[in-house]
């Protein structure tokens, strides 16, 4: 049972967290996708991008990406042991249940959900169950310097008629950029073209262009298709679930490599 | 799938890109290049992410039985190829085909299983293709 002293202790202190947690939200702006007079009316007139949408195999295209500086050579070096044992295997990240951030969220080889709420774009991936969200409400981009580079960024996006236009910075360096053994740096730029095949409605495409000063010379453009599941919901993918891999006291993957 | 899509996207850029895991890890430990066929009885199965694991206790000529450790791609893949937590039970006599670890460990990547009913079940990617062949 509580002791007065400790109800009188409780009530201070959780008036105490109150105030703080109020006053510290006067001080923050509300977004337009939060505010309470929005509009779900409006989502009518946005693309029908219901169901699942699994990568289609084979169907990646785009320009070559002409690598400069450090890139250049880190990605020769991998050429060069791949060259002398076709077993090298460029280290990444994903092996212990951690994402590959942006963009690779997009291209796993499981499926995305987009969904779509007033101001807002929400992209789940199936496989660590990532989530994204693209803000949709008109509010720019935040200076780069302000934001803490994390593993999906930020990223604002616009409707250009029914084709989904987003900008993505602040993405953590060193994550794989389209493919293994490409990196950005923390100038990345990505832009993001999404929209249905205007022949076919079950079909997605998806235009990426990579901008980066420290890894490229030119942007660098990769597109992809996903096809429409209506019949699937997404699975649960608890990846810490029966996790093999260990971890060092640097926080790296302890993987069996045989390099 | 993931090789697959990997090397596809290879082909595709011009590149041959260094066979990136493109899920969730890599398959250095494995001979690729090898395909065996086991035959044991099931001791054990995980069906959990990230990947589904299967034991399975292959007799020998002389000495006890050697446990196998097969390792399958996820529980989402499986499911949406039509395996279930209850498609191999504990007790069955199954045959597998695996690519091996490469150091020799008595386990490998799950290729091909043939159940009791005599259907196969093939793992994500090109090996679809057998049993698309097999199970007419």
């Amino acid at each position: 049972m509580m002791t007065s002293a400790w109800r009188v202790c409780a009530i201070l202190c959780g008036g105490l967290m109150w105030s703080v947690s109020s006053s510290a939200q006067e001080a923050r702006p509300v977004h337009p996708a939060n505010s309470d007079k929005v509009s779900y009316a409006a989502l009518d007139a946005l693309p029908d991008w219901r169901g699942l949408w699994f990568p289609a195999i084979g169907k990646v295209g785009g320009t070559q990406p002409a690598l400069v500086g450090e890139a250049r050579k880190t990605w020769e070096a991998h050429q060069a042991q791949l060259k002398a044992n076709p077993r090298y295997e460029v280290p990444e990240t994903s092996d212990n249940c951690e994402p590959d951030g942006m963009p690779s969220l997009m291209t796993f080889p499981y499926n995305l959900e987009i969904l779509f709420t007033p101001g807002k774009v929400t992209i789940i991936q199936e496989a660590l169950m990532q989530v994204r969200r693209i803000f949709t409400d008109g509010r720019p981009l935040p200076p780069r310097e302000q934001l803490d580079p994390n593993y999906f960024g930020y990223s604002v996006g616009r409707w250009e008629g029914q084709t989904l236009v987003v900008t993505t910075i602040g993405t953590r360096p060193g994550q794989r950029l389209g493919i293994a053994g490409i990196v950005n740096s923390d100038r990345l730029t990505i832009t993001e073209r999404i929209f249905l095949d205007p022949a076919n409605r079950d079909l997605l495409h998806l235009e990426f262009t990579f901008e980066d000063p420290e890894v490229l010379a030119e942007p660098w453009r990769r597109t992809h298709t996903f096809r429409r599941d209506r019949t699937w919901e997404q699975i649960e993918y608890i990846c810490v679930q029966n996790n093999r891999h260990r971890i060092d006291e640097k926080g790296q993957t302890v993987v069996p490599r045989i390099n | 799938m993931n090789k697959l899509t990997s090397l596809l996207a290879s082909c595709a850029m011009g590149i041959l890109a260094s066979a990136p895991a493109f899920g969730h890890h890599s398959f250095a430990m494995f001979d690729l290049t090898r395909r065996v066929t086991i035959t044991g009885v099931v001791a054990e199965v995980q069906w959990t992410n990230p990947h589904v694991w299967v034991y399975v206790d292959v007799p020998r000529s002389e000495g006890p039985p050697v446990r196998w450790a097969i390792e399958y791609t996820s529980v989402n893949h499986l499911t949406r190829l039509g395996m279930t937590r209850t498609t191999i039970k504990p007790g069955e006599t199954i045959e597998f085909q695996v690519n091996p670890y490469a150091d020799g460990t008595a386990g490998g990547r799950f290729q091909i299983m043939k159940l009791p009913s005599g259907r196969f079940f093939c793992d994500v990617g090109a090996v679809q293709q057998f049993c698309a062949e097999n199970n007419k």
